[in-house]
């Protein structure tokens, strides 16, 4: 069985036919074969596979296909444009915030989440908002650091 | 320095924040086929009957691999004793084993294919625990040890003929008996640590297939292309030259991507599907591939009143599961370093190896010593609580020092441990003599503790590299080393910059490709900065001199007065007499054509005596030291970790926020494993087997303040001084914590790992009862 939908990845809207077991992670991968976005655990826990789905972070190996319809999806390969670097792409290559970098897009993409919510995160808001991220490399030091310039470069909390 | 020493930027960030780095999984070839694998439902058991005909008719279905297909083949693999099976051939050993795989058009074709498949079993008596595998009336797993054609002629250890036993270690100085017999106090203890997962966040991914021409083809997240190639080789009957094994970048791997996992199967079932193939483990199936060995380690420590150890005997039983790898080096391992980084004039020290029931083990990060640094460093601090020494000051007494002979009776060289002691101690904010101080046991009470640890390099071992230098000045190292989250692109190109004087922008590093790049070892025990990095400097070194006597020549010059700086040859102090790279091979073929080419094959020497455990155990020793601070709620048992700060001799740091970074992840890593981190079997089947279970240590138990601090006593053999840190910080935390969380509660020790609440709440209790 195939079900026909529409969406949006990364600014452009496009209609899929997608398979009802499919998850969102399977069709990126798959069917759109944009690699960037991980699977590490599989069950939703470990943060490799994140995405935003209107402007929000979600597991992407929990969520089915079907279930983006009319929705806009964003992945580690819409951050960029051409050459610009999204400012927290920036941020982690100013703080070498990554070693093997599996879990690096995710990762990425939970800190964009974040600071959508949150423009000026404090390290506490920022460990509990990305502690679905596991870096097993144990790069949180940088991580955060990153977080943290993200953080001043938006101006002090008040 | 122009490169060596700085912090240079990782090569492989812009593709790595971009979600652009390909990994084994990302490799998709024309006509790829998916694999999946039929696993035993019993964790010892015979194998009566495998039918597969009703899966092969599936449509979509392109193969079936079943022990049909090794019928009169080569089946066994194993780099030091050939005794695992590509798959399940007339028994299986543990819960999780393959039986059978599948290959087919589509993922979900292929898992309902599994289905299809009919096994008979009968199931046999099994042993899950260590210590009872090692006893006569155990059931056996293994009769037969064939050993590999790479089985290494000092491996220190002995194979045993029989039982569960695999491998035995052991080596002695002086007379224990005597020893004992001189001592003030003996302290004897048993420490445990269970098994634990590598939790790399990338699943083992192979991808695999035959050329017309015969030649197998591999991408593959693995740490040991060099070694896959050997292996399989030997396992299929083919010249090594027709296995080509390419590693694209891996997504950590800790030890557990270290020799042949998927690969075999994935071979054989790409040429039975005449297709590629591509297998990716799911998070399950890697708990069923590779983790820690579980140990058992007996101690027993005589001193005299004033601190010194006169004598030490430690006996350690490794758990290795089900097939061996290489733990039988992992025995070797610990058992070298098990009376830790002491002069002790009596040493007596053991290690088993023991096959039981349960998934296979593997090297993880530390390779045996965190088992027994556990042991000897809690002891330690008893030692020292029982004598009313600080316990640094009692480390300090004791610590081996430049020059020292060790227990396997070769010198030490680079010994900057007693350094790294009082680094960690200084930052932490040692107090001395007041640390072990009494305390109220209620509500929430912090302790400190520190820890020291000695740990060995694979010795011996080989490295071999080529640069090639390009007419613009530019230049490729070839290497099979590994990038898995280390900066090995980075700071093996921050060594031929600097022996070329070139900008490291201006060096690339290769991925391995055994078609293209020369034989490594390994990546892993922390040798490539020292090993392959000593291969790279020597081989860059081959181009410097030839650019040398070319511009000798040209300029008129001796050698000696000449300098390679940014790019240019130039005659010392006369900036403007000198030469372009471009204009010296202009100077040599007469056109801006061709390379210059350096080699070099780094053989480290070394090894022990199977028979008397001695030698030189390894061409540079880890060194470190932990400080820890916790905070214990002696009303829950739970434990937060306030400061965790480590100090390790890198010899010389050639990159040091890489080193840095190597340490933090020891640290998180271990302080996982310290505190909550364990597998759990129910008869033999694994019970934690996913992320929602088994949880590595996050971002909310990193703690706040984290600290890795690097002393640099340089090594003579290391390029630039330079030694490995990957594994350095590890082995010291757990003791360091347990010692903070003894000394919070006036003495008091859990000697099991992790530090689980029940266990910590039990050693309140009982603290509260002996009121101490």
């Amino acid at each position: 069985m195939k079900i026909e939908i529409r969406t949006t990845v990364n600014g452009r809207d496009m209609e899929a036919v997608v398979k009802p077991n499919q998850t969102v992670l399977e069709w990126l991968r798959d069917d759109l074969r944009l690699r960037g976005s991980v699977e590490g655990c599989g069950v939703g826990v470990c943060g490799s596979c994140t995405v935003l789905i209107d402007g929000r972070p979600v597991s992407s190996c929990l969520m089915l296909a079907t279930n983006i319809e009319g929705k806009q999806l964003t992945t580690i390969e819409g951050l960029a444009t051409g050459d610009d670097l999204d400012p927290i792409q920036q941020a982690f290559l100013d703080n070498q915030a990554f070693q093997c970098g599996y879990c690096t897009p995710g990762m990425i993409m939970a800190i964009k989440g974040l600071l959508n919510s949150n423009l000026r995160p404090t390290e506490e808001e920022a460990r509990d908002y990305l502690s679905g991220n596991i870096c097993r490399c144990g790069t949180y030091s940088e991580v955060l650091a990153a977080v943290k310039s993200l953080s001043e470069r938006n101006g002090t909390k008040q | 320095m122009s490169s060596v020493g700085l912090d240079v930027s990782r090569a492989d960030g812009p593709a790595k924040i971009r979600g652009a780095a390909q990994y084994a999984a990302d490799i998709e070839l024309p006509g790829m086929l998916f694999v999946k694998a039929l696993r035993s439902a019993y964790p010892h058991a015979k194998i009566l009957r495998v039918e597969a005909s009703k899966a092969e008719k599936l449509p979509g279905v392109v193969a079936v691999l079943t022990r049909d297909d090794l019928k009169g083949k080569n089946a066994f693999f194993g780099p030091v004793v050939k005794d695992q099976p590509v798959l399940a051939i007339d028994r299986v050993r543990y819960a999780g084993e393959v039986i059978a795989a599948v290959a087919a058009e589509a993922r979900d074709i292929a898992e309902e294919a599994l289905d299809l498949i009919e096994v008979d079993y009968e199931p046999m008596p099994a042993v899950y625990d260590l210590l009872e595998a090692m006893k006569p009336e155990a059931p056996v797993l293994h009769v037969d040890r064939t050993k590999a054609q790479s089985f290494p002629a000092k491996s220190g250890f002995r194979l045993q003929d029989e039982g569960n036993v695999l491998s035995r270690y052991h080596v002695e100085d002086g007379d224990v008996a005597v020893g004992f017999g001189e001592s003030d106090e003996i302290f004897e203890d048993v420490y445990t640590s269970p098994k634990i997962q590598h939790a790399h966040i990338e699943p083992h991914a192979t991808v695999a297939y035959w050329e017309p021409s015969g030649k197998l083809v591999l991408y593959t997240s693995t740490q040991t292309p060099s070694s896959i190639r050997t292996q399989l080789a030997e396992l299929l009957g083919l010249p090594q030259s027709m296995v080509r094994v390419i590693v694209p970048f891996v997504g950590g791997g800790y030890g557990a991507k270290t020799h042949p996992r998927l690969e075999p199967l994935a071979a054989l079932i790409a040429r039975k599907a005449h297709r590629p193939v591509q297998w990716v483990l799911t998070r399950e199936e890697v708990f069923l591939t590779a983790h820690c060995q579980a140990a058992v380690v007996k101690i027993k420590t005589g001193v005299k009143r004033d601190g010194t150890i006169v004598a030490r005997q430690v006996e350690a039983v490794y758990d290795i599961g089900a097939y061996a790898l290489t733990s039988t080096n992992t025995g070797r391992n610990g058992g070298e370093v098990s009376g830790g980084p002491y002069r002790i004039k009596h040493q007596d020290l053991t290690t088993y190896c023991v096959y039981t029931n349960t998934p296979p083990t593997g090297p993880y990060r530390g390779f045996g010593v965190p088992q027994v640094c556990w042991a000897y460093e809690s002891q330690m601090d008893d030692i020292a609580r029982r004598l009313s020494i600080d316990p640094l000051e009692l480390r300090l007494k004791n610590l081996v020092r430049e020059g020292d002979p060790f227990v396997t009776g070769h010198n030490l060289v680079s010994v900057g441990i007693s350094d790294c002691a009082r680094r960690a101690a200084e930052a932490i904010g040692w107090q001395r003599g007041a640390e072990q101080a009494p305390r109220a046991l209620s509500g929430k009470v912090r302790g400190k503790g520190m820890a020291v640890m000695i740990k060995t390099t694979m010795t011996p071992s080989n490295s071999s590299a080529l640069v090639r230098l390009n007419t613009d000045g530019s230049a490729v190292l070839l290497t099979s080393s590994v990038e898995i989250g280390q900066g090995t692109l980075t700071s093996l190109a921050q060594i031929v910059a600097e022996e070329l004087g070139l900008s490291v922008e201006h060096v690339s590093v290769t991925f391995p490709d055994t078609d293209v790049t020369p034989f490594d070892q390994s990546t892993s025990s922390s040798r490539t900065v020292f090993t392959m990095g000593g291969a790279a400097r020597q081989a860059a070194h081959q181009i410097r001199q030839q650019l040398l006597e070319i511009g000798a020549r040209v300029l008129e010059a001796n050698v000696e007065d000449l300098q390679l700086i940014n790019g240019f040859l130039e005659v010392k102090g006369v900036p403007d007499k000198r030469r372009s790279i471009p204009q010296l091979f202009q100077a040599r073929y007469g056109a801006a054509v061709g390379n210059m080419v350096g080699t070099f094959d780094n053989q480290t020497s070394g090894g022990l005596d199977p028979t008397t455990g001695k030698g030189k155990g390894s061409v540079f020793y880890f060194l470190s030291a932990c400080a820890a601070e916790v905070e214990v709620d002696t009303d829950t048992g739970k434990i937060t970790v306030q400061q965790v700060i480590t100090a390790v001799d890198a010899g010389k740091a050639i990159n040091p926020r890489l080193c840095h970074m190597q340490n933090e992840g020891s640290m998180i890593m271990s302080l996982g494993s310290s505190l909550f981190e364990e597998m759990v079997f129910d008869n033999g089947q694994p019970i934690n087997s996913t992320f929602l279970e088994y949880m590595p240590p996050s971002m909310e138990d990193h703690p706040k303040k984290f600290q890795s601090l690097l002393v640099e006593t340089p090594h003579p053999e290391g390029p630039y001084g330079a030694k490995g840190v990957g594994e350095a910080g590890l082995g010291p935390i757990e003791p360091a914590i347990g010692n903070a969380l003894a000394n919070a509660l006036n003495g008091i020790r859990v000697k099991d790992l992790p530090l689980r609440p029940d266990r910590v709440l039990a050693a309140v209790q009982s603290a509260k009862e002996h009121g101490v």
